[in-house]
This record gives C-alpha cells, sequence and structure tokens, in this order.
C-alpha cells in the first residue's frame, strides 16, 4: 500500500465514506481506513437513515441500488407508564411517495454499500485497520499510525469520522473527556419475522415501515424505547443516559427485558426469533458539547464530531454524519487545489457546517439536550398524560370533570406547581 | 431476552490479546463496581469473596459505556486491533 496519500480517512461509516467518495470524485488520492473486518462491522443504530439531501444529490439512484429494508410510512411515539400507554400516530401519504423520508437499513449492509461506491470512485479502502495515534509535523496533523501493523500512513489531510469515541479527536486536542450525562446508550435486539407478520401487525403494505419510538418505561431510568421495521424482522432497543444507567444500578439488558414484557409491547414482538444483539454510545449532549471540528491537517466529522441531537421527537444523526463528511471532504478539496492544509483554510469547514441545516438543528435545539435531564419527562409526565386519559374513558359513576379542570387537577397532583412551571420554562426553551 | 446467549446472537472475532485491562487494585479499593450493571454484554464481575474484579473482554460489544462510566481511572480501553472484536452481521 502507498504510504503517501493527498487525504486520509478513518472510519468508513456514512461520515467518513461520503468525504471519501466526494474526494475521490474530485480526483483526490484518498485513502479510507476501517477498523472493522469490513465497513460497518463496528456500527449499530436504532435503524432508520433519514431522508438526506447530500446522499441524494451524490447518488441520485441510491434508493435503487442501496440495500435498504423498508421506508418509513408510519410515525408514532408512545407515553408510557408501567401498565398504559398514550400513543400519537402519524401516517401521512407523502410519506409513502419518493422521495421517502427514510428508510430502515441495516448499518453493515448500508456502510458496505456506501464504502464500496468510494471504492468504485477511486478510494483505496483498507480494512482490519484501526488508527491509534496521529503524525504530528511542522505543527500539523500529517497522518496516522496503525494498531499492530509497522509503519505510518502520511497524508496532508486527516478527516477523521471514527464514531462518537473519537480516540483521534482527543490526542488531537480537540475534545475534552466525555461527561456521563452528555452520553446515551443504546442496546438493540433483532428479532426475525415472517414479512407477512410485521405487515399484519404494524398495519403495513409492500415496503412500508414503521418507526415507532417510546417515552417512559425505563424503570427509574431517563430514556426510551425504539421500535423499527425491517423486511423481515423488527429492530427493538432502548436508549438512556449514562449517568442515569449508573445511578439506577440496573443492567440495560434487563431494563430491555421489562420493556418487552410491557403489555402493550409484548403483543407487537411476540414470537420472534433472536437474530443479533447489539450496543453503540450515542453522542446526546447536542449543540453546547460539540467538540473543536478542525484543526491545521484535521477535520472531524459524524459521530466524532458530536454531531447528533435528540428532541423526544426527533433523534438524528446519520443524516448530520454524512452531510459533514460530504462537506469535508469539499474542504478537502479546496485546501488541495491551494496546496494549503493550515487550520485558517480549514476553517471554511465549519463555516459551511453553520451554513448547513446540520448546525442549524443542533441550534436551534440547543437547549433539547438540558430538556431531556429533566426526570419527570420520563415519568411523571406519561403518567399524567395516561391518568387523564383514564379517567376520560372510565365509566364507574365518578361524575366527570371537564379536560382542562382534569388535566390541572392530575398535573398538580403528579407534579406540583413549581415543578410544572420550571419543567414547562425547560420544555419551552426546548421546543417552542 | 437472555444475555447469556449473547455468543450466540452476536458474532465475535477474538483477538488473544485483550483490549481491555482492568487495575485490579483501583477495582478492589471502588465503591461502586458500576461496571457490573452497567456493560450492556454483562462482561464485567466482581467476586466479593476474593474481591476481584474481571473482565470477559472476548465478549465486548466495545460500547465504550464502562469506559465512560469508570471513574477510578481503572480501565485501559482500546480499541482491539484492526479486524478483531465484534462484527456485526445485521443490526
Amino acid at each position: 500500500m502507498a504510504k503517501y496519500f493527498d487525504v486520509i480517512i478513518v472510519g468508513a461509516g456514512p461520515a467518513g465514506s461520503l468525504a471519501a467518495l466526494k474526494l475521490a470524485r474530485g480526483g483526490a488520492n484518498v485513502c479510507l481506513l476501517e477498523r472493522g473486518k469490513y465497513p460497518g462491522a463496528k456500527n449499530m443504530f436504532g435503524g432508520l437513515l433519514h431522508n438526506t439531501p447530500v446522499l441524494n444529490e451524490i447518488l441520485p439512484d441510491f434508493h435503487e441500488r442501496a440495500p435498504l429494508e423498508r421506508h418509513v410510512y408510519r410515525k408514532s411515539i408512545s407515553f408510557m407508564t408501567p401498565r398504559a400507554a398514550v400513543a400519537l400516530d402519524f401516517e401521512n401519504e407523502t410519506f409513502d411517495k419518493p422521495p421517502f423520508n427514510g428508510y430502515t437499513v441495516f448499518r453493515p449492509a448500508f456502510d458496505m454499500w456506501l464504502a464500496e461506491e468510494a471504492v468504485k470512485a477511486g478510494a483505496l479502502l483498507s480494512c482490519e485497520c484501526t488508527a491509534e495515534d496521529l503524525i504530528k509535523k511542522d505543527g500539523r496533523i500529517a497522518g496516522v499510525t496503525v494498531k499492530g501493523r509497522e509503519g505510518e500512513i502520511r497524508g496532508n489531510i486527516v478527516i477523521a469520522a471514527d464514531g462518537v469515541l473519537s480516540f483521534l479527536a482527543k490526542k488531537a486536542g480537540l475534545r475534552q473527556d466525555f461527561k456521563a450525562e452528555n452520553m446515551g446508550v443504546g442496546i438493540k435486539l433483532l428479532l426475525g419475522f415472517p414479512e407477512e407478520t410485521i405487515n399484519e401487525r404494524f398495519h403495513l403494505v409492500r415496503d412500508q415501515g414503521a418507526d415507532i419510538s417510546f417515552l417512559g418505561a425505563m424503570g427509574d431510568m431517563r430514556g426510551g424505547g425504539f421500535l423499527y421495521t425491517n423486511r423481515e424482522s423488527i429492530s427493538i432497543g432502548l436508549v438512556t443516559h449514562l449517568d442515569s444507567l449508573k445511578a439506577s444500578g440496573k443492567a440495560p439488558y434487563e431494563v430491555l427485558n421489562d420493556f418487552l414484557e410491557h403489555p402493550s409491547v409484548k403483543k407487537l414482538v411476540k414470537g420472534g426469533t433472536p437474530l443479533e444483539y447489539s450496543a453503540h454510545l450515542i453522542p446526546e449532549g447536542g449543540y453546547k458539547a460539540i467538540p473543536n471540528l478542525f484543526t491545521g491537517g484535521l477535520m472531524l466529522a459524524g459521530d466524532a464530531a458530536g454531531l447528533c441531537y435528540t428532541n423526544g421527537l426527533n433523534l438524528e444523526g446519520i443524516n448530520l454524519a454524512m452531510t459533514s463528511g460530504a462537506l469535508a471532504g469539499e474542504t478537502a478539496i479546496d485546501a488541495l487545489k491551494a496546496g494549503d492544509y493550515s487550520a485558517k483554510i480549514l476553517s471554511s469547514y465549519k463555516k459551511k457546517l453553520d451554513e448547513s441545516f446540520v448546525m442549524k438543528d443542533m441550534k436551534t435545539f440547543k437547549n433539547a439536550a438540558a430538556m431531556m435531564h429533566l426526570e419527570r419527562l420520563f415519568r411523571t409526565y406519561p403518567r399524567i398524560l395516561a391518568n387523564i386519559m383514564e379517567r376520560v374513558y372510565k365509566t364507574d359513576g365518578v361524575p366527570r370533570s371537564k379536560l382542562l379542570r382534569l388535566a390541572r387537577k392530575e398535573a398538580l397532583k403528579e407534579a406540583g406547581l413549581k415543578g410544572l412551571i420550571s419543567d414547562g420554562f425547560k420544555i419551552g426553551r426546548s421546543l417552542l | 431476552m437472555n444475555i447469556e446467549n449473547l455468543p450466540q446472537m452476536t458474532r465475535f472475532e477474538v483477538d488473544e490479546q485483550p483490549h481491555i485491562i482492568v487495575n485490579k487494585e483501583i477495582c478492589r479499593a471502588c465503591d461502586h463496581h458500576a461496571c457490573v450493571k452497567a456493560c450492556p454484554a454483562n462482561c464485567y464481575t466482581y467476586d466479593e469473596a476474593t474481591q476481584l474484579l474481571s473482565v470477559v473482554y472476548e465478549t465486548c460489544l466495545e460500547c465504550g459505556t464502562c469506559h465512560i462510566i469508570c471513574d477510578k481511572g481503572s480501565l485501559e480501553w482500546n480499541y482491539p486491533r484492526g479486524g478483531y472484536g465484534v462484527c456485526y452481521r445485521l443490526t
């Protein structure tokens, strides 16, 4: 393998592969390093590949060629208490027509496909290479060393798309140590079913898919559940903050098992064959936890750049990753043309991100990370909702109240006036 | 789901070199052993009798939960060598 490249990209995930694709098409000599046996071997997510303009633009026919499972037609959010669930179900015909709003995918399949596209464009993919450290030269980053192998790989620019834990960002001094409250862990069980069972159970036809999020029902933990339908399997799992997991003293798979026994979940997953179990961290610190994104000779992209957010309704990362990868690739092309790899020229990467929806969305929901730390959001509010619904429908001879009076009574009983005002302020600042 | 069945569900390419090394002295003095419960793959065990913390790195999912929640600095946590470790097929 040649030891000198225009650009070395660490991590053949969605961010790294899109950067590689963009660069290879731009005529650059690109090396794409992947620590797994194949791209995607180390990657896991809930299950939804969001519609991403940059992917449509770079690979306009990807929906015909990429290994996709189902397009998401039904979106539901379910507020859970240990015994009840209040759900909001959204079906929309526009989500049933191209361009689809998102697809469920298997990461090993999709990531491998995307990396192959970069290879077809001329990038050199090198798997089983764990980048261990950065090489510095003349005050800037000029390459990486690979674990367990002799020698070094040098280049003009390194793009670190090495995932949520990005040891390279740490080594470059671009990020601090992680805080447990800024990190979520997702665990997921893949359950196999016949295609017809999934279609019947989730009221789907053809390639339609469902995306259900569950708020609450995680015992004492701040967290939620997710369910995505694939063609012949269901991805089901949960996400919780690490500080909350630690404080709960529970094992995540025990909480998942309790969740699978919840009356409204049990019937959805009954009879499934366990196919694979996985776990991965999620950067959940939001806008305020974004590291410095570049330095001389180095840019961060994807999870390594902390580009991921949740506000309780949206949970986005892969679309931000791909967009950041493409923008890092673009920036690198400009830098190669100029023959200048300094922090000054790479700062246009940050500018491009700021102008894109990536940083705009991160900024819009910059207060949501704090909101997602409200304990009451996960236990008290689902319970208030469930209590209201129970009183609305229960016919037991107790005289009825009008809705507002009922809601006020339940909310005050469960959260107290002070709690409601303080939470209302935080939720308002995050979402309204 | 029974976590004991993890090796039957998820594929691992086991390296003979461990990628996680615990400092048994630090772990003995630890007051919470939070890694034991928090690990999504149940890799950690603390033996009260011998006061020894042990890790089965062979079925590690490389998520990094332990690396972040250990506040005692006991873990030397790295990615496995290229090609080794967890090898997701679907997910």
